[in-house]
Parts: structure tokens; sequence; C-alpha cells
């Protein structure tokens, strides 16, 4: 990696990165306001199978199969791909959120790295996933395909993290040593998900899922979804 | 390709009624003779002439609504999957529904037993004026063991598409050997009822009294349930029995019917 791309990288990754991701828990503060997630032990498991399940199956495979589709020049495999991922979105405020962190991500991510391929998906389908975003900005960087997933997967983390220290709340200190426990699982996901077939892509988490769709009606919110 | 069990039939409306048309069916997968609960449109009855579902399977269902047609479908009996020690079960059902046509399908529960593997693809064709109801629940099998969870994985895709986009991916991965008892999976709870509804009716007031309507739910079941990208809804159960989610499911399919003008109950008449 050059000292140019890792700048890159790293400005990306940056949780005050503003694509309004923090705004949004995905389902976690229903199991805060249920008292299931309440300590950083509690938020932890919770946050492992969160990468197991949604960051391998869904964000994760996506990023992987948008690069490859990027690579290949396939726009109308990168439509399928878009369009797929906001139909697996069963719970509106998780579709409404993503569609709103995808639309700024593209934008910031137009001007800051001129990335333009993706002009037409979003002039006809008025949306478009993150994870899209993120693998065009990996191969306009020339970051790897590995690479470019691995960073989307921390990204996904340290918002999830982020959230949680404000939403629990944990503190500052658990929530970087959170981020270090994870490692190991983040470098495991890449893995399975660089072996994945196109079709495990979009596994639900059950439970996860009810949560999101709970979530629009939770008395107290801190987070839009 | 060989097929275990093969099925495929076309309903039409004809002169105020709908009427099965082209019946066709191979090996293990059978039709029962139209059943009249409503004088205009029939019911289905799925059967499946052997025991159960056994490795290596492999099954199609392909049924046909022309426009203004209505019919609700069922099952006899629950689908048993037994153990597939060579190859997992392989089940793909497609419906096309044509302009204010009307499917209810609410098959009997997918009993999953030791070390059994199943694939399930459902694909449903819509238009904006056609109207799709379906409940499926997933239960574990009973095992020699007494343990819950034996079967090793099942694996259940929901795709729609209206007017050729697809708007609606439900895609349940259930494997006893990864995390399922998690609270971000089954969090202790051992069926699954999934439902979605998707029908021009359902507008945004529906969905409002739909909001208040499932206010009341049984304690001991996980309810979620949220608008679709397409007017309709889908709802998802975590439940301990069967009973508890087709009870659910009753409530929901009445509600829905009542908004598309139907005022009778539905009793399938099975037991």
């Amino acid at each position: 990696m050059t000292d140019q791309q890792l700048l890159w990288l790293l400005q990306l990754s940056d949780s005050n990165f503003p694509s309004g991701a923090f705004s949004h828990s995905f389902g976690f503060e229903t199991y805060m306001y249920n008292e299931q997630i309440c300590d950083a032990k509690t938020f932890r498991e919770a946050l492992v199978v969160y990468i197991q399940t949604q960051l391998t199956y869904t964000d994760g495979l996506a990023c992987r199969i948008a690069y490859e589709q990027l690579e290949a020049n396939s726009m109308e495999g990168l439509q399928r791909l878009n369009e797929t991922l906001f139909a697996l979105c069963l719970a509106k405020e998780t579709r409404e959120g993503t569609r709103m962190i995808g639309e700024r991500l593209w934008k910031l991510c137009r001007h800051i790295y001129s990335v333009d391929e993706l002009d037409e998906i979003v002039q006809t389908k008025q949306s478009i996933h993150p994870a899209i975003v993120f693998a065009a900005v990996g191969r306009k960087i020339e970051a790897s395909k590995r690479t470019t997933v691995l960073t989307y997967l921390f990204t996904a983390v340290q918002t999830m993290v982020q959230n949680a220290v404000r939403g629990i709340p944990l503190g500052q200190t658990d929530g970087q040593k959170l981020l270090v426990m994870v490692q190991p699982y983040l470098i495991h996901a890449a893995s399975i998900i660089e072996a994945l077939d196109e079709e495990e892509l979009g596994t639900a988490a059950v439970g996860l899922e009810i949560a999101q769709m709970q979530h629009e009606r939770l008395p107290v919110r801190l987070f839009m979804s | 390709m060989s097929w275990t069990g093969r099925l495929q039939c076309t309903a039409s409306f004809r002169n105020g009624r709908t009427v099965i048309l082209d019946s066709y069916n191979e090996g293990a997968l059978k039709l029962m003779r139209p059943v009249y609960l409503d004088p205009a449109h029939p019911t289905l009855y799925l059967v499946h002439v052997g025991g159960g579902y056994v490795d290596g399977d492999r099954y199609e269902i392909n049924m046909k609504l022309e426009p203004h047609a209505r019919l609700m479908m069922t099952t006899q009996a629950a689908t048993k999957v037994y153990k597939t020690p060579h190859a997992p079960v392989w089940q793909y059902t497609q419906f096309s529904l044509g302009d204010e046509s009307v499917l209810e399908y609410f098959p009997d529960p997918l009993i999953a037993y030791e070390q059994a593997r199943f694939i399930q693809e459902t694909v449903v064709y819509i238009t904006n004026r056609s109207t799709f109801m379906y409940g499926e629940i997933i239960t574990p099998g009973w095992a020699e063991s007494g343990q819950l969870f034996r079967y090793d994985w099942i694996r259940s895709k929901l795709k729609v598409y209206q007017d050729e986009v697809l708007v609606l991916f439900d895609h349940l991965y259930l494997d006893s050997r990864q995390h399922l008892t998690s609270m971000l999976q089954l969090g202790g709870y051992t069926h699954v009822g999934s439902f979605v509804a998707l029908s021009p009716f359902i507008t945004k007031e529906v969905l409002e009294q739909f909001n208040q309507f499932m206010e009341e739910m049984p304690q001991e079941v996980r309810c979620g349930f949220s608008a679709a990208a397409v007017p309709g809804f889908s709802v998802r159960i975590l439940a301990y029995e069967t009973s508890v989610i087709e009870a659910i499911f009753q409530r929901v399919q009445q509600f829905i019917r009542q908004q598309c003008g139907e005022k009778a109950p539905v009793c399938w008449r099975k037991y």
C-alpha cells in the first residue's frame, strides 16, 4: 500500500467522516432499550455475531461483489446488486437509513475521490447502497479488493462501537478495547467473504431484523434506526 | 433434470369465478381436487404422497394466476424434511400473479429433523395491482436425543418482483452450528414465522390501522413488522410453538381480507 492510499483509507474510515452512519444503530437500540445490551460484555457478544452475520453476508459480501463488478465494468450487475440490497431490508427504517447514508457517502466521495462511476445508478434508482460506494472508492484509489472489504468492515464496526459508547453508554476506553478485540473477527470475516458464493448474499439475522422493525415503535430513541 | 415431484397449474377467471386449468403433476407432488370454500374461488390443497422429503429430493411448483383470478393454497400436512446425508433437499416454487389477481398461500409448517439440509427458493411475480399473501413457519423437528435444532441448516429465499423489479427479498438461513441461539438470531426461541402481504389495498391509512391492530400481541412471542418498499408489509415472529404463530397469521390474514372487501373468515377445514 502506498502512503497516499493509506491516507485516503484513514480519511474514509474516520468515525467523523460525515456519512450520517452515526445516527443509526441498525436495530441495536432496541436491544439497549430492552436492556439485553447493557454493558461492554453484552454488547461485545452481540457485536461478534453482528460481524459473523449481517456484516459478513450482506455488507461485506456486497462490497466484494461490487468491487468485482466495477472491475468487470458491469453496470448491469451493479444495478442488480443495488436493487437486491434494498430489497433485502425488510425494516423500513433500516432501508431508509441505508439509502440516506448511501446518498451522503456518494455525494462526498464524488467530490473527494472523484468517483463518478455510479452516477447512472443514482440517477435511475435514486438510491445507492453504501457498500457499493465504498467499493467504488476502493477501486478508484487502487486499493486491493481485500483491503477495501476489510476497511469497510472496520468502518461499520467502528460506527457501531461509537454508537454503543453513546447509547449504552460505555467508557471511551472500553470502546477502543472492543475495536482491538474484534480485529481477529474482522480478519476472519474478510477471508470468509473472499470464498462466499454470491447466492449466500443477504442472509438475515432474524432477531436483529425484528429489533430493526420494533425500533420504529420505541417510545424513546437516540438513533434514527 | 429429474424431479421427485413437480406441479404446475393455471388459475383463470371466467364468468365470475376462478377455475383451474392445465393442472399437471408428476411424482410425489399432487393437487387435490379444488375445494370451493368460497363459491367463486377455489382453495387448493397440495399433497405430498410420500411420508416426507428425503436426501436429494427435488421439487418444483409453478402456478400462474391470470388477471382477476383468486385462490387460496395450503398443504394437506406439514412438510417434513428428514436427514440428508448426501444432498440437501431442494424446492423451487414460482408464482405469477396477473393484474387484480389474489393469491393467499399458507403452507403448513416446515419441520426439519435431525441432520436435515433444505433449500427452498420461492419467486413471485406480481404487478402493482395484484395481491399476494404468504405465511411460512419453520420449526425444529423432534430428535431422539431430545435436543432442539438437530437439523443442519435451512435456507429459505423469497424473492418478489413487481413489474420486473426486485422489491422484496427475504433470505433466511438457519444453521444449527452457527450462533443460532444468539439474541441476534433466534435468541432462545425455536419457531420462526414469516408473513408477507403485498397489495394495492394496503395503503398508508391501512398501515396505520395495522399498527394499532398489532399492538395486542401474545406475551410469549417476539414479533416485528414493517412497511415494504411497495404497498404492503412483512411480519416476522419468533415463538415456542406453531399454534401461536398460526393464530397471529390468521388474524393478520383476516385483517387484510377485510381491507380487500372480503368479510368471511378463512377456515381451511383441514382437521
